[in-house]
């Protein structure tokens, strides 16, 4: 085999393209196997029990805090030109925008994400979707998409919850602590804040990044090697993939969205 | 023992979802103002010489208190700014009301005041204000003391 | 080797070749497993034994050759048609493979929730009637995580035969596993097989185990089969057959020979 630099690019680059139509493959077949019934229901409720309840805490958690040094570092900046009373704006319109999202995006690729690759990648080296396959269930419909569905689905509602508590935490440091009024807090909030422009677009962000990450997540799993060492490389690069789609994909949707 | 650890989980997913769903609410109806779509539907128009930096939803106040919010901006055919304003359908303006863009503060946000007139005929929807005041920017307002003349008609 | 090879061949593996990459697990396989009998496929690790297995069960296929189950050709049917052939296969992973995030019940009752219109409670006897036969009681509620090893073999033995298969693939059961617990599986495998008329496939290298419960061995060797009966095993006088029982095996198997089978 010929081995230059042009001819390692060449080959990195079609197989790169080969990946990509795997996933594009499988992501078709997760959306077939959401439509086939039956409808798993009992399993959709138990990924997203995983994915999502046994997220919550994480989320509110991190939601307030980021709340609150928004709150902080938006007040001291705002202070400077005698527009203060202009924090609930800038709280709310940066975590809907952005932090929601994108915070919420990558604490849920670290918390759940992982463990989804993990768990399947496990299944693979303990012959678990080999056992169903002999019993003529399809893993695809019975692990596969149960877990991707979830991911895809609880994505927006904890970006929601995170911005809800980040609000919150944000009004906790700007009226409580600082002392500004709680009332013009919130009516700049309010002002500010569109539905088109920027709680639509923080939902359509999150679920994207929701279904993205489902894809991914299962889709490293699902192809690990049947081995301890191969599990663990294939959850790394999948929280690692995932990362950096999510932020493009963020980017994009930003342009796209004109504001 | 089984069936109700199975049912308890199911219940706290049942918790979670309508939680985050309250939250979605919330964001789109109370601060995303969804909500007060159900209070607009009479549209009039004010053309502006200049609207400073007059946004869409920029609230629309009578004597401070908000009736509406801007629903769209264009160019007119002589180049001017054409505002759509969204509002309480329930309000009665005469003929001859102004409409103007005002600072809140000296530094903050922009929005739309509506000085209702005195004659007996109302203004019906989609018609235009006769009389309109543009936004009143800090720069020019300096230029005009610089050079003396901060008292001059415009 | 006549006696056994004139038995109806209940799988039957054909000039089968198959590769991984560079490598050749077989390049030219054939061999026979015959209906309602224990055959054990032994041989070294990396000679393929499990893949055998794999092939057997449709999730593995050969590059060229025929894998005939049951009067079906597995290597060319499709996801479909392997569902089918799949219905009258057991199999018995190596670590059992159950689904870990399932109590015992669920996990014996499985095929049955998926593929009849059984309701629960008919479900539950059909698992408590396979895991009885196994020899447990009282598991239902427990997760694969908190059995021991030997009863995690014998849950997994308990759903590979819940659909009432005819061919029951098992892959090396006897691994990690204490001699009782080695007895009491191959005590029931005798009884799948001698009770029920199933046909048992089973790959293992536990040699005394093997040429005790057997009533064939394959033994895989360089990509080649050797089909035979403990006794002409032993006596073949093949050097790869000599070489892989060494002496103590030779003995038993000769001992297991003079003694008549069982």
């Amino acid at each position: 085999m010929t081995d230059t630099p042009i001819h390692r690019l060449g080959r990195f680059g079609s197989s790169w393209i080969v990946g990509l139509g795997r996933i594009a493959n499988f992501a078709g077949g997760i959306v077939l196997a959401i439509v086939r019934p039956p409808w798993r229901v009992q399993r959709v409720v138990r990924a997203v029990y995983d994915a999502g309840v046994l997220s919550v805490a994480l989320i509110c958690g991190a939601g307030f805090a980021v709340g609150m040094v928004l709150g902080l570092q938006g007040y001291t900046t705002l202070v400077r030109f005698g527009a203060q009373e202009s924090l609930g704006a800038v709280v709310g319109l940066v975590l809907i925008r952005e932090l929601g999202p994108v915070v919420t995006g990558l604490l849920v690729i670290g918390r759940a994400g992982s463990a989804t690759t993990a768990e399947i990648g496990a299944m693979v080296s303990t012959q678990q979707l080999d056992g169903l396959r002999m019993m003529s269930i399809d893993p695809m419909h019975f692990v596969v998409m149960p877990k991707a569905l979830a991911l895809a689905f609880v994505m927006p509602l904890l970006s929601s919850l995170f911005i809800v508590f980040g609000v919150f935490g944000g009004y906790v440091v700007g009226v409580e602590l600082v002392g500004l009024d709680g009332g013009s807090y919130m009516a700049s909030l309010e002002n500010a804040v569109g539905f088109r422009d920027d709680v639509l677009q923080s939902l359509v962000k999150s679920a994207v990044f929701g279904a993205l990450l489902g894809v991914i997540a299962t889709y490293r799993g699902f192809t690990s090697p049947g081995n301890a060492m191969g599990v663990s490389r294939s959850t790394t690069s999948a929280v690692v993939t995932t990362s950096v789609w999510l932020l493009l994909a963020d980017y994009v949707i930003t342009a796209f969205w004109g504001v | 023992m089984k069936t109700s650890t199975a049912a308890v989980r199911d219940f706290v997913v049942g918790v979670f979802v309508l939680a985050s769903l309250l939250a979605v609410a919330y964001l789109s109806a109370s601060l995303g103002g969804l909500s007060y779509k159900g209070a607009g539907g009479f549209e009039l128009v004010a053309i502006f010489d200049d609207i400073g930096g007059l946004s869409q939803r920029s609230p629309v106040k009578i004597s401070g208190v908000k009736v509406g919010q801007v629903k769209a901006i264009q160019l007119d055919e002589d180049l001017r700014a054409r505002v759509a304003l969204d509002l309480d359908p329930s309000l009665e303006l005469p003929i001859d009301s102004s409409a103007s863009i005002r600072t809140a503060g000296l530094l903050g946000d922009q929005f739309v005041s509506l000085e209702p007139g005195a004659e007996d005929q109302l203004l019906g929807p989609g018609e235009t204000f006769t009389y309109t005041e543009s936004a009143l920017s800090l720069d020019k307002l300096v230029g005009r003391l610089v050079h003396g003349d901060a008292f001059g008609d415009d | 080797m006549a006696n056994v090879d004139s038995r109806e061949a209940h799988v039957e593996i054909d000039s089968v070749r198959l590769g991984f990459g560079e490598r050749d697990v077989f390049e030219d396989l054939s061999c026979r497993f015959a209906r309602a009998r224990i055959t054990v496929l032994m041989g070294g690790s990396g000679t393929g034994k499990s893949t055998v297995l794999r092939m057997i069960a449709g999730l593995q296929r050969p590059d060229s050759g025929r894998v005939v189950v049951a009067g079906e050709d597995v290597a060319a049917l499709s996801e479909r048609g392997l569902q089918r052939v799949r219905r009258r296969l057991g199999m018995l992973f190596q670590d059992g493979a159950l689904l870990d995030s399932m109590t015992v019940l669920e996990n014996v009752g499985l095929p049955l929730r998926e593929h009849t219109k059984l309701g629960e409670a008919e479900i539950r006897d059909a698992v408590h009637e396979r895991l009885a036969a196994v020899g447990l009681h009282d598991v239902d509620e427990l997760l694969p995580g908190e059995l021991s090893g030997g009863m995690l073999r014998r849950v997994a033995l308990a759903r590979a035969i819940i659909m009432d298969p005819e061919i029951v693939l098992c892959d090396e059961p006897f691994s990690g596993l204490d001699p009782p617990n080695v007895e009491r599986i191959e005590a029931l495998f005798r009884e799948l097989c001698h009770d029920r008329g199933l046909t048992l496939i089973v790959t293992s290298h536990h040699m005394a185990s093997s040429l005790r419960m057997s009533d064939q061995i394959v033994l895989l060797q360089h990509g080649r089969a050797v089909l035979g009966d403990p006794g002409e095993l032993a006596t073949s006088g093949d050097a790869d057959i000599t070489d892989f029982l060494g002496a103590d095996g030779a003995a038993l198997a000769r001992q297991i020979a003079r003694e008549g089978h069982r």
